[in-house]
């Protein structure tokens, strides 16, 4: 009999323990945001916590569920930021999902060689967007391809009209780059994934245009990107970095 | 990556005064801080090294933040702490009683004080800057909070530093000698006449670097909570009640 009880009590024990890392965030973040989503929750580095996304945002909870930190984590061994990592691996992986289909493509062409590709999340009534594609020759002559994908802000009202008319437009490309320049790109309707790649980049936690994003899904600040010699360096450097890593 | 997550940190971090050296009573967990903080910040002046109330953690303030180091000095956490129990914040809660005890330390004849007529319900401490235009808007209501029971004590803190041209009139409006009159005027945009005298400019601009002033207005409520920047004298009151709720949960 007594074994029994020391049987369950060690089972008891053992499931409050074994409570997963959803578990645990489910119960922390609940007491804050009971709506929230929890859209992942992992073991994190950073000894005691785990690290979980909630709606866009990283948070880490500790393990025993009584403290949630909303803010970042870095390996300072190591110099690493955990949660910038963590954050480039998940929009990584979501715009490796996006195909060509849903994206504007301006590539190098021959003799001239893509040795980078970007994502740049755009709108055409937004004036760093428009100067970024002023300026596409240079950053293919680079070597840089950028895909464009349609993320029209409500603070531009008409701006998703425009995007829709210039996907819908026979030449693309053209009317993207007329657009760009302030013309009016006319009122064509089809169906578009501009709604699709808009609420992508919401649920990546994009809230700005122009978000220029590596092909680590690392996000390059704008005043590094607005510059075609600028971005090509930091491109090289972030290739070279992953391939030290692998 | 590597050079940006130092610069992420040390950027928070306002740089101020010298490296806090090692203390005599610190436990090894919190030497690992101070060397972990001293190397990423050499120039700030760390505040306080203590045990963070997650277990297997210190937490460290400096320059107005709070920073969690782990207690083998490998890993370092920054942002808002919650007690999910009691839906608090943590970080917020302590870094408000390290500002107060600061704040506190200003005696009210080295402030710019304008009060209501009663008795205030709200006191608030403002770090404004002359030639700032949402400082200018906010003065522009003074008597709107003060209608509405907001204590208004104004110290300096001219943004483009020691010796630029708003701390010069900052030194003037303080000389003069209807001081609240040369404060309201100069923030209509009059140029008061240059005047120089003893006064607490500089050091109210250094006690800004330390409580995290990070722009003009910087607005702490009388509890050490920072408020952030101008609202609106309704928003103000608002924003001033929900602080005074003990369990908030600052999101």
């Amino acid at each position: 009999m007594r074994f029994l009880f020391v049987a369950i009590g060690l089972l008891l024990g053992g499931t409050a323990v074994a409570a997963t890392p959803d578990e645990v965030v489910q119960q922390a973040v609940r007491a804050f945001a009971p709506k929230a989503k929890i859209e992942a929750a992992q073991e994190s580095p950073v000894p005691g916590f785990y690290e979980a996304i909630v709606g866009s945002e990283f948070i880490y909870v500790s393990k025993d569920g009584r403290y949630m930190l909303d803010g970042s984590a870095f390996d300072v061994a190591n110099k690493r930021d955990l949660t910038q990592e963590s954050r480039a691996k998940v929009r990584k992986v979501a715009l490796d999902k996006v195909g060509p289909d849903k994206r504007i493509v301006f590539a190098p062409k021959a003799p001239l060689q893509a040795r980078h590709t970007i994502t740049v999340f755009t709108d055409v009534d937004c004036p760093f967007c428009r100067r970024f594609h002023e300026q596409i020759a240079a950053y293919n002559a680079k070597g840089i391809a950028v895909d464009y994908l349609f993320f029209p802000l409500s603070i531009h009202p008409g701006a998703d009209k425009k995007a829709q008319a210039v996907w819908c437009s026979k030449d693309r490309e053209g009317a993207f780059t007329s657009a760009m320049a302030g013309k009016d790109p006319g009122n064509a309707t089809c169906p578009n994934p501009i709604a699709e790649t808009a609420d992508l980049a919401q649920s990546l936690g994009i809230g700005a245009t122009p978000t220029i994003i590596g092909p680590d899904g690392v996000q390059i600040p704008n005043q590094v990107a607005m510059s075609p010699d600028a971005l090509a360096a930091e491109l090289d450097r972030q290739a070279a970095a992953t391939a030290a890593k692998n | 990556m590597n050079v940006r997550l130092s610069a992420a940190l040390v950027a928070s971090i306002a740089v101020a005064c010298a490296a806090g050296a090692a203390q005599a009573n610190d436990t090894p967990a919190q030497s690992a801080a101070r060397k972990v903080l001293a190397d990423l910040a050499p120039q700030a002046r760390i505040d306080a090294v203590e045990t963070a109330p997650m277990p297997g953690f210190q937490q460290v303030i400096v320059g107005g933040q709070l920073i969690y180091v782990s207690d083998d000095g490998k890993y370092v956490m920054q942002g808002k702490l919650f007690d999910t129990g009691a839906r608090r914040d943590l970080t917020g809660a302590r870094l408000a009683v390290d500002v107060k005890k600061k704040l506190d330390a200003v005696s009210q004849a080295k402030r710019i004080v304008f009060a209501p007529a009663g008795k205030p319900q709200y006191k608030i401490t403002v770090f404004t800057d002359l030639d700032c235009g949402y400082c200018r808007k906010l003065h522009s209501q003074i008597a709107a909070y003060n209608q509405r029971g907001i204590e208004v004590d104004y110290l300096f803190f001219p943004r483009a530093g020691i010796g630029s041209a708003s701390y010069d009139k900052a030194v003037s409006v303080w000389c003069a000698k209807d001081r609240k009159a040369a404060f309201t005027a100069a923030k209509a945009g009059q140029t008061p006449p240059a005047l120089k005298c003893d006064n607490p400019v500089a050091d109210e601009f250094a006690l800004g670097g330390q409580v995290g002033v990070d722009g003009t207005p910087a607005i702490y409520s009388a509890d050490g909570h920072k408020v952030g920047g101008y609202l609106d004298p309704d928003q103000m009151v608002a924003k001033l009640k929900s602080l005074a709720t003990p369990t908030l949960a600052e999101r």
